[in-house]
């Protein structure tokens, strides 16, 4: 099932918060959608589930909007940021009175908080739950009527790194069995593991949309004394350079693995060889021209947009 | 494919509110409060100058199964309005929606479900009346029979009372949304503001048509000097207000974006 998001707008107090947004998701593949904090993404997945009325423009699944779909339950699983839950409700309660509105049987749920790995917490009450737990638990109830689309919103706060490559796991199994998943985040080093598709925006437009793969490489920084000699073979190869010191070079389009055997096949010397950033931040910092553009940090939890969290 | 009958969606709130505990302490608390209302009303009623019915005649005896009605009635309606408002203060409405995006079915389903329990708290509420009334009038040598001196016609005005003041704490919840607000606004009006605009004479023409007096209307008892109308204008403007407040809730408030 296909989403389609079509000329989304919605302003809040006069200030466009989504702006236009047209883009599609496709099944069996994992689509990040990206951008910065304040962004628009969490009122844009609002909107797609009929919890935020657009201002103008469409967001259907599989051709309808989310309240005219027969059966949402077993259509569209969706964990929002900033779902409650009653404190004093167990986790597992918090799944049998959905199973009850879905009519779906109550096994369910207890087969959902095992796939989320919840199972021996299930029957404390949600108020004594940690961060992680409590995301652990939305995604339990998105996948309570084993829908064909799961839309998921900063899945990966607050849960472990264990916890990230379990949901990397399991979104990538659900990418494999033909089903669509959307999942948005402000952690691009997170995503770029995760996600074969993107879509990102800034602003409440759109900013690029396409598969992972196709997003412009990455720089490498090359220092060399023969700086001259290598621009010229990585010339040949269809590369560009920009020499950036006498002595130091950046290459767009290849791999410091491809650099290094280049250099090493013309007997160039190097001195250092230095991936400059994550793909996907330096695309967003090139697309979006935000932030500082230093690229620096590659390490983990490097976010973009230092704003405030949107959607209050 | 199926939608959400409407049946489902009152069982899935009775499944939420039984899945916490706010219900059982207001229910003790409501009981408490009615077994309080009559024990007094019994203890003071050979006193001189009383201002109740003597409780070996019709009116004694209605007046005493009417107390049900105030000590259930405001904290059904209480835990109605904590009921909706929980949504929202909680944060749940969220995933209400999510599974049922009509949300006018959401409220009417929450409408029925603490109409329902409105009606078990009057019930539970006239059994405790009962408990201590056969024991302590036979004590006292007074004959007391359910089936007469009109005490039918009282416990179904307890009844319709209680359920409807439910009604209207759910209404009033989907209407405000703030769950502080509204318990305060529902404590406040019953508590404070009622007794003084009942107590206002030249406000008398009025001032009948009040919650309390149409509740008043329903069992044709009070402990007031408050007029009040026949039975099924007081049980029709009742309704009025519960309605009222939930379909200007589900138009202007519950409608509103979810964010």
């Amino acid at each position: 099932m296909k989403i389609q998001v079509r000329g989304l707008t919605k302003a809040f107090g006069g200030r466009r918060v989504v702006d236009g947004l047209t883009f599609e998701v496709e099944p069996a593949a994992v689509t990040g959608f990206l951008g910065p904090n304040g962004a628009g993404k969490t009122t844009t997945l609002r909107m797609l589930l009929g919890l935020v009325a657009p201002d103008s423009g469409s967001a259907t699944v599989d051709g309808r909007p989310y309240a005219e779909l027969p059966d949402p339950g077993r259509t569209i699983g969706a964990a929002l940021e900033a779902t409650g839950f009653h404190p004093a409700r167990t986790g597992r309660d918090h799944l049998a009175v959905l199973c009850t509105v879905h009519g779906f049987d109550r096994r369910r749920a207890d087969e959902a908080l095992e796939t989320v790995g919840l199972a021996e917490a299930a029957r404390r009450r949600v108020g004594g739950y940690s961060q992680g737990m409590r995301q652990r638990l939305a995604l339990a109830a998105a996948l309570l009527g084993d829908p064909e689309v799961l839309v998921l919103d900063e899945p990966s706060n607050g849960l472990d790194p264990e916890g990230i490559a379990w949901l990397r796991q399991f979104l990538r199994t659900w990418a494999d069995a033909g089903r669509t998943v959307l999942v948005s985040s402000h952690l691009l080093s997170e995503m770029e593991q995760l996600v074969d598709r993107v879509v990102i925006i800034d602003r409440g437009r759109l900013v690029h949309a396409g598969p992972l793969a196709h997003l412009p490489g990455g720089q490498v920084s090359v220092h060399s004394p023969q700086a001259e000699a290598l621009r010229t073979a990585l010339e040949a190869t269809g590369a560009r350079t920009h020499r950036t010191r006498p002595d130091a070079l950046t290459v767009t389009g290849l791999p410091c693995a491809e650099i290094g055997r280049l250099a090493h096949r013309h007997r160039i010397e190097l001195h250092e060889l230095t991936p400059e950033s994550g793909d996907l931040e330096t695309l967003f910092f090139t697309l979006t021209g935000g932030g500082s553009g230093s690229g620096s940090g590659t390490g983990n939890g490097i976010g973009i947009g230092a704003g405030s969290r949107e959607g209050k | 494919m199926e939608r959400q009958s409407l049946s489902r969606l009152v069982r899935g709130e009775f499944h939420k509110l039984f899945t916490t505990r706010l219900w059982l302490w207001l229910l003790l608390a409501s009981l408490a409060l009615t077994a309080l209302y009559a024990s007094l009303l019994i203890a003071f009623s050979d006193g001189s100058g009383t201002w109740t019915p003597p409780l070996d005649t019709a009116p004694g005896q209605q007046t005493l199964f009417a107390v049900a009605a105030g000590g259930t009635g405001t904290l059904a309606a209480v835990l109605a309005a904590i009921g909706v408002t929980g949504e929202f203060r909680h944060r749940t409405a969220t995933v209400t929606f999510l599974a049922t995006p009509h949300r006018g079915r959401v409220v009417t389903a929450k409408l029925l479900a603490y109409a329902s329990v409105g009606a078990a708290f009057a019930v539970l509420g006239l059994g405790v009346v009962t408990a201590i009334a056969l024991p302590w009038l036979s004590a006292k040598g007074i004959g007391l029979s359910l089936t007469a001196h009109g005490i039918p016609g009282t416990a179904l005005g307890v009844l319709a009372s209680v359920t409807l003041f439910s009604l209207i704490g759910a209404g009033l919840g989907a209407l405000l949304r703030d769950q502080v607000a509204t318990v305060v606004a529902l404590l406040v009006y019953r508590f404070v503001a009622e007794p003084i605009l009942t107590g206002v004479p030249a406000l008398e023409a009025f001032s009948r048509y009040l919650p309390g007096p149409s509740s008043s209307a329903l069992t044709q008892i009070t402990l007031t000097t408050q007029e009040f109308l026949q039975p099924w204008a007081g049980g029709l403007l009742l309704t009025g207000y519960g309605l009222t407040f939930a379909l200007l809730g589900t138009v202007w408030s519950v409608r509103r974006d979810i964010t």
